[in-house]
C-alpha cells in the first residue's frame, strides 16, 4: 500500500479521497494548498501526489516547480488535477506524471495510483 | 504521460427518473453524479418519489440505496409501497437496499453519517442514493456551518462515486437556507387547495446548468406511483413542428356546410362550433369523424356523453361514424367531468393523437374543460398551445363551445362573446335556435374561415336520420328571421 498526499483546497474532495483511499489501505495525508503541501513533504515523502492546479497561497504549478528544484522530491510522481482542459494546464505547467480532469470518479483515482505505481489494477 | 478518462468533456450526463412526465420537465432527467433536494410537506409524496426513482433505476439495471433517518420505518414504508406498480420485491436487496442510518448519526454525528453513506455506496456499487429525513441530519448539526459542511461532503461524494443523490426534506422556510444553494437541483412537491378540491403540484426550483420546464406541474399518486403531467403551455410553448399552411379542404361531414365554408374545412386547421345545448354540436362532431379512414384516423375526446350514449346516438341517427368506430378508425375517449386535472387531460389527448397518428380530432367541449380547470384563466393558453401543436401535426381539430344563443333573433349574435376564443381558432361556425311563435328553428352560420372566402348568410338545418341536413339556400332562414323581427328584416 502507498503513502499518498492529496493537495486540494476543495475540502470535500480532499476528505472523500482521504477516507476512500484510507479504506483501500493507503496512508493518506492532505494539504489545503501548495505551501501546506511542501510542509507535509518535509515530514514524509509520499509515493504519489494528487495536486490541484488552482489553489490559494501557492498553486499547483508553483508547488511542482519547488519540488523539481529539490532533489529529494524530483522522483515523486505528481497527478495534476483540474477542471480545465489539459491543454491549458500543459501550457503553464510541466513535469507532472498524469492529468486528472475534474470532475472525476474514485475509480479514475485508484486506476491512476495502480498505473503510476505499477501495482496492478485496484478495485 | 498517463491520462484518466476526460469525464468533463463528455456531454452532460443525465439520470432518468423513469417517470415520463418528470423526465420531460427535466429534459431527460437529473444530473448524474449530482445532489438533488426533493422537498415538500408531510404527505406530499417525497418518499414515494424517492422509492419510485430507486425501483425505476434498478429496473433499468442500476443499483439503488435508500437510507432513512428517523423517517418511516422500512417495514411500514415497504408495506405502503407494495401495492404500487413500480414496486418489485425481486429487486430487493440485490438492486434496491434499505438502510437505517439513524443509530450512526446518533453515535457518530454528521461525519459518521457521511462515512457510512460513502462506504455503503462504494460497497454496493450504488449509482442512486436516496436519503430520507434530511431534517434529522440538519437538527443533529451543531451549527449551520457544520450542516453545510455535511452537504458539501455529500456533494463531493456524489461526484467522486458517480452516485446520483436525492435528499428528501421538508419544505424549506423562506428565505431559502443557504445550503440549498449547494445542491445541483431542487424539486418541490406541494398540494394546493382550489375551493374544496386539491391538486398536487411539482415545481423544479433549481437545476444547475441545465434547462427545464418552469412553473408548477400537476401530478397524481396513483396505483402506478407518481404520474406527472407537464404543464401544457410550458410543454408546447413552441410547437414541436412547423405550421403547415393548409392547401386542401377537408369535408366537414355535413355537405352543405362545406358550401357555406367555401369548399370545406382548411386542412390541419382548428374549427370552433358554437351554440346552445341541444343545437347538435356533438352530432356535427360525429359527422366530422364519419369521414375517418385508416389513412385519416380520428379521435372523439368527450367530457359530456359516455361512449355508450354516443354509440346510441350514432346508431339512432344512422351516422357513418358507426362503421368508422367498428373498423377502428375512430377512438372514443371519455373524460368524466367529476374531477380531473387539466394537464392530465391535455397530455392524455396529446398522447392519444400521437399514438394513433390522428388526423381528425373532435373535442366536446371547451365548457367541460372550463368546469374542470381549477384556474380557468389558463384555459385559453392551454387550448392555444394544443391547437398550435395539433396544427403542426397535420390534425384537423374541431372544438365545441356552449353559448346561450336562444331566443328572439333581435340581435342574432347577441350574447355571443367570441373575443376570448377567436384568437385560437381559424374557423368559427355558429349554431343557434330562433323562436317564432311556438316553434324553435335551428340555424347555422359561418362567421370566420381564416384566409378564405365563405358564405355569410344563415341557413336553417334539421336533425334527423343521417344527422344534420342544412337547407339548400338561406331563403327559409330569411323568412323566419324577417317574421321573428316583426317584418323589419335584419338590416336596421
Amino acid at each position: 500500500m502507498a503513502t499518498i498526499l492529496v493537495v486540494d483546497d476543495e475540502f470535500g474532495i480532499a476528505e472523500v479521497l482521504e477516507a476512500a483511499l484510507t479504506d483501500a489501505g493507503h496512508r493518506v495525508e492532505t494539504a489545503m494548498n501548495g505551501r501546506d503541501g511542501l510542509q507535509r513533504l518535509a515530514k514524509v515523502v509520499p509515493d504519489i501526489i494528487f495536486l490541484d492546479y488552482m489553489m490559494p497561497v501557492m498553486n499547483g504549478p508553483a508547488m511542482l516547480r519547488e519540488m523539481q528544484s529539490t532533489p529529494a522530491y524530483q522522483a515523486v510522481p505528481v497527478v495534476m488535477m483540474s477542471s480545465l482542459p489539459e491543454a491549458v494546464i500543459a501550457a503553464s505547467s510541466s513535469g507532472y506524471r498524469a492529468f486528472l480532469r475534474k470532475p472525476f470518479v474514485l475509480r479514475s483515482v485508484t486506476d491512476l495510483i495502480a498505473e503510476v505505481l505499477g501495482t496492478g489494477t485496484e478495485s | 504521460m498517463t491520462r484518466a478518462p476526460d469525464t468533463a468533456s463528455e456531454p452532460a450526463r443525465l439520470l432518468p427518473s423513469g417517470i415520463a412526465g418528470l423526465d420531460t420537465i427535466l429534459k431527460g432527467g437529473f444530473l448524474r453524479g449530482g445532489i438533488h433536494l426533493i422537498q415538500g410537506d408531510p404527505g406530499s409524496g417525497k418518499t414515494i418519489l424517492g422509492d419510485q426513482i430507486c425501483f425505476n433505476h434498478a429496473a433499468a439495471g442500476g443499483t439503488a440505496l435508500f437510507v432513512t433517518l428517523l423517517a418511516e420505518s422500512h417495514e411500514r414504508m415497504l408495506a405502503h409501497h407494495q401495492g404500487l406498480a413500480f414496486f418489485d420485491e425481486t429487486l430487493i436487496p440485490a438492486s434496491v437496499t434499505y438502510v437505517s442510518a439513524y443509530a450512526v448519526l446518533e453515535k457518530e454525528g454528521l461525519p459518521g453519517l457521511l462515512q457510512l453513506l460513502r462506504r455503503e455506496v462504494q460497497a454496493r456499487g450504488a449509482s442512486v442514493l436516496v436519503l430520507d429525513g434530511l431534517i434529522t441530519a440538519e437538527e443533529s448539526a451543531g451549527s449551520r456551518r457544520e450542516f453545510k459542511r455535511f452537504v458539501h461532503g455529500l456533494q463531493a461524494q456524489a461526484a467522486l462515486t458517480d452516485c446520483t443523490m436525492f435528499l428528501l426534506s421538508s419544505t424549506a422556510p423562506r428565505p431559502t437556507p443557504s445550503e440549498h444553494t449547494m445542491v445541483d437541483g431542487i424539486v418541490e412537491l406541494a398540494s394546493q387547495l382550489f375551493g374544496r378540491s386539491a391538486e398536487r403540484t411539482l415545481e423544479v426550483l433549481k437545476r444547475r446548468g441545465l434547462g427545464f420546464l418552469r412553473g408548477r406541474h400537476s401530478f397524481r399518486i396513483t396505483d402506478a406511483g407518481i404520474v406527472v403531467f407537464p404543464r401544457i403551455e410550458a410543454l408546447l410553448g413552441k410547437p414541436t413542428r412547423e405550421d403547415r399552411i393548409p392547401e386542401d379542404k377537408l369535408p366537414s361531414g355535413i355537405p352543405r356546410l362545406d358550401d357555406m365554408l367555401g369548399g370545406g374545412l382548411p386542412e390541419n386547421s382548428t374549427t370552433m362550433l358554437v351554440g346552445p345545448s341541444g343545437c347538435g354540436k356533438t352530432i356535427a362532431g360525429l359527422q366530422f369523424l364519419g369521414g375517418c379512414s385508416a389513412d385519416q384516423p380520428g379521435l372523439f375526446f368527450g367530457l359530456f356523453e359516455t361512449p355508450a350514449r354516443l354509440h346510441a346516438k350514432a346508431k339512432h341517427l344512422k351516422l357513418p361514424i358507426e362503421q368508422s368506430i367498428g373498423a377502428g378508425h375512430v377512438e372514443i375517449i371519455w373524460q368524466p367531468m367529476t374531477e380531473g386535472v387539466l394537464d392530465e387531460i391535455g397530455n392524455r389527448m396529446l398522447d392519444a393523437v400521437q399514438r394513433r397518428k390522428v388526423r381528425r380530432l373532435f373535442l366536446d367541449g371547451l365548457n367541460g374543460l372550463e368546469e374542470l380547470a381549477v384556474e380557468p384563466a389558463r384555459l385559453n393558453r392551454f387550448i392555444a398551445a394544443l391547437s398550435n401543436e395539433f396544427r403542426g401535426m397535420g390534425v384537423a381539430t374541431m372544438f365545441t363551445h356552449e353559448a346561450d344563443l336562444l331566443g328572439p333573433a333581435d340581435l342574432p349574435m347577441g350574447g355571443l362573446a367570441l373575443r376570448e376564443v377567436s384568437g385560437i381558432t381559424e374557423n368559427i361556425v355558429v349554431m343557434r335556435f330562433v323562436e317564432l311563435r311556438t316553434r324553435l328553428y335551428r340555424m347555422v352560420s359561418v362567421i370566420k374561415v381564416r384566409d378564405s372566402d365563405f358564405q355569410h348568410r344563415m341557413r336553417c338545418y334539421r336533425i334527423g336520420e343521417g344527422g344534420i341536413t342544412i337547407d339548400g339556400d338561406p331563403e327559409r332562414a330569411e323568412a323566419i328571421l324577417v317574421e321573428a323581427l316583426g317584418g323589419r328584416g335584419l338590416e336596421r
